[in-house]
């Protein structure tokens, strides 16, 4: 490790590799820090349960692939990563043996919907196809820029007369949410909740006020669902390789202990271990807002107004996952699929949740710190990847909504409660699909809200989108509006994670969009900007 | 009146577009250059279908220098934006059939470029839009759309 680089960047999760990659591609020398052995964040892999039982502790699926522009900028493919779109992208299973499907296959998920109600199959595909329309638009303006205000957004829209155009880009879905939404256009209680079901995975809560205004784009790219061969981090080793071969540096085991700043400027970094490395240009931070204004920077360097917000005002999920990761000798055989027989090769399956009060009530629930009845989301990913699992066997993903600090005793409670909860929903799961019995199940490990926290500590409280998810934290607001464009009070810092617009999840976008905000700054050749 | 796809053609579509902007202010500094990709499609007679006929637009300061044919990518050219789409919707858009904002929505016609800036100059945009679909009297030659139905359909249109 030399001790001066162009840029460096604080942690190697998928945006810290991929802004240095794309440093890297333009000329600069790039050395990205990861405080963990590995570089990923959340892309992780690990053989939890068993020896070649591969599960994806945290991000399982891409739903932005070929449509975030790093995709094709760093070549991840040429790289190594294969991705599969599964055929059966998600199901929802309910209490009365019925199944809903969606498919890649526009025609099979209307035909799903309409076993339940024409009028939502005919609604949905009308939505979908309007969506799906406009969802590179949107994406190329919403996502992958550096935000606008949604004062700017409104204006526009309402110039080009869009919400004349379309219903589903109302302007008034920005104080909506997205229950209001799906009652306003379905009708159907199983129907309403798979898709409301659909927008909490992505961290899209069903009752938060203002999330309507995204469900439409949600929608668009519902069958947009990927999985990665061989693990989600074989997609930060590719980036790791872009990187690599342009010249970056990735070092793990690289803690960082502070942000140097001198007169004003990033101009480096210590770490804990004492080495001090200067940074020419720029000092970019892709971990929390917490740990790079609380902790890294001395309070001298930071104007105690924003010093103050980080600690008060950043805004988090108010609710986390509780997951359980199997190592099984069967796929799950599920009794619905004598009503679908498509439910046994969908992907990710929604267990239980039937009607948008269900899922309401346990929202309320999780806030108030008390563990639902468990409704798990199960992931399968063996059915579309063979490489994660020993011939003949499956690895099995149950996620559960779940509040990080459990009421009465907190966030602690979890070390003694995740085996409980985690056989709780395993026994879930069997209600639907009973041939998981315990000789099927060789191991299995629960992974729970506080673990994420350790393991991942910009994830603050659990947080897995890196902040909250709602209409007051996204665009230029997010996490703070000082911070929305990327560029923070320190000369030559920039905050380029998932704190940052639009959000967590394997988007790339706060890494792009940071990219561009430091493009215009260092007047780099903007070779990615091909139109 | 100016054949579709004509020097005069584009020459009226500048002069509307330079007509429409003359009365605005916070008109947009700089130059712009806008390539156009128009692709038969089978339905429209004006393009051969698997033949693509390109077009660059120069904006400078909010007018419209210049509106030219051009041959695939002038690479001496930095490009802002590119729209690219049917020939049968492109020839809708000029006979002010079709909205070019509807065909951007539901991705008929592909808009790719700095997005923030559109939506920023939203209101010039649709100016020059307008002057597009409505700002010349154009003839056309082979036949005016609507194209017959069951074509349209095969576009998906």
């Amino acid at each position: 490790m030399r001790n001066a680089y162009d840029a460096i960047v604080i942690g190697a999760g998928h945006n810290g590799l991929t802004l240095g990659a794309y440093l890297a591609r333009s000329g600069l020398e790039v050395l990205v820090l990861e405080r963990r052995h590995e570089e990923g964040g959340g892309l992780c892999t690990e053989e939890l349960t068993l020896a070649g039982f591969l599960h994806n502790v945290h991000a399982n699926y891409h739903t932005f692939v070929d449509l975030a522009p790093p995709v094709h900028d760093l070549d991840v493919r040429g790289h190594g990563v294969e991705y599969v779109r599964p055929e059966v992208q998600m199901a929802s299973i309910y209490d009365d043996g019925t199944a809903l499907t969606i498919h890649t296959d526009l025609d099979k998920t209307c035909a799903s919907i309409a076993r339940f109600s024409e009028q939502d199959a005919d609604t949905f595909r009308r939505l979908y196809s309007e969506a799906h329309g406009y969802v590179d638009l949107l994406l190329g303006t919403l996502m992958y820029q550096p935000p606008m205000s949604v004062k700017e957004l409104t204006k526009a829209l309402a110039t080009f007369g869009v919400e004349d155009r379309s219903e589903f880009l109302s302007v008034k879905l920005r104080r909506e949410t997205i229950n209001q939404f799906l009652d306003q256009h379905f009708t159907n209680d199983k129907v309403k909740a798979h898709l409301a079901f659909h927008g909490a995975v992505c961290a899209y809560t069903n009752d938060v006020p203002g999330l309507a205004i995204g469900f439409p784009l949600l929608i668009g790219k519902i069958d947009n669902w990927h999985l990665c061969i061989g693990g989600s981090h074989r997609l930060a080793h590719a980036l790791w390789r872009d990187l690599a071969q342009h010249g970056g540096v990735m070092i793990s085991d690289a803690d960082v202990r502070s942000i140097v700043v001198d007169r004003g400027r990033a101009v480096g970094v210590r770490l804990v271990d004492g080495t001090e490395i200067s940074a020419r240009k720029l000092v970019a931070s892709t971990v929390s807002v917490e740990q790079t204004f609380l902790e890294f920077l001395e309070p001298s360097a930071v104007p105690e107004e924003l010093h103050s917000r980080v600690k008060n005002d950043v805004k988090h999920k108010d609710w986390s996952l509780f997951s359980v990761h199997l190592a099984m000798t069967a796929l799950p055989a599920y009794v619905a699929a004598e009503f679908d027989p498509d439910v046994d090769r969908a992907w990710v399956v929604n267990l239980g949740y039937g009607s948008l009060e269900e899922l309401n009530a346990d929202f309320a629930a999780v806030r108030a710190g008390r563990l639902p009845d468990p409704k798990p989301n199960a992931a399968v990913n063996s059915l579309y990847d063979p490489t994660d699992a020993p011939p003949g066997c499956a690895t099995g993903l149950l996620r559960q909504f779940a509040p990080f600090a459990i009421a009465g005793g907190g966030e602690g409670e979890w070390e003694s409660m995740g085996r409980w909860y985690g056989h709780r929903c395993i026994d879930a799961w069997r209600k639907y699909a009973p041939n998981l019995t315990d000789d099927v199940i060789l191991d299995w490990v629960p992974y729970t809200p506080l673990e994420i926290a350790q393991k991942l500590p910009n994830m603050v409280r659990g947080d897995w989108m890196m902040g909250e998810v709602s209409l007051a934290n996204m665009l230029d607001q997010r996490p703070l509006p000082e911070l929305g464009q990327y560029r923070t009070p320190v000369e030559a810092l920039y905050m380029a994670g998932s704190t940052q617009h639009p959000h967590g999840f394997i988007t790339f976008g706060p890494a792009y969009n940071a990219l561009q905000v430091i493009a215009d700054d260092l007047a780099l050749d903007a070779w990615w900007r091909q139109v | 009146m100016a054949d579709i796809y004509s020097t005069a053609w584009y020459e009226g579509v500048r002069d509307a577009m330079n007509a429409r902007v003359a009365t605005m202010t916070d008109l947009p500094k700089g130059v712009l250059h806008i390539k156009v990709e128009i692709y038969g499609d089978g339905i429209s007679p004006y393009i051969e279908e698997d033949v693509e006929r390109n077009f660059l637009i120069r904006i400078a300061d909010g007018h419209c220098d210049w509106y030219r044919e051009v041959d695939g990518d002038d690479t001496s050219v930095k490009l802002d934006y590119r729209f690219r789409g049917p020939a049968t919707i492109f020839d809708e858009i000029a006979a002010g059939l079709q909205d070019p904002i509807d065909a951007a929505l539901h991705g008929t016609v592909k808009v790719r470029g700095d997005m923030r800036f559109l939506m920023r100059q939203a209101e010039h945009v649709s100016v020059l839009l307008d002057a597009y679909a409505h700002g010349v009297q154009t003839t056309w030659p082979l036949g005016r759309p609507p194209y017959a139905a069951e074509h349209k359909e095969a576009l998906g249109a």
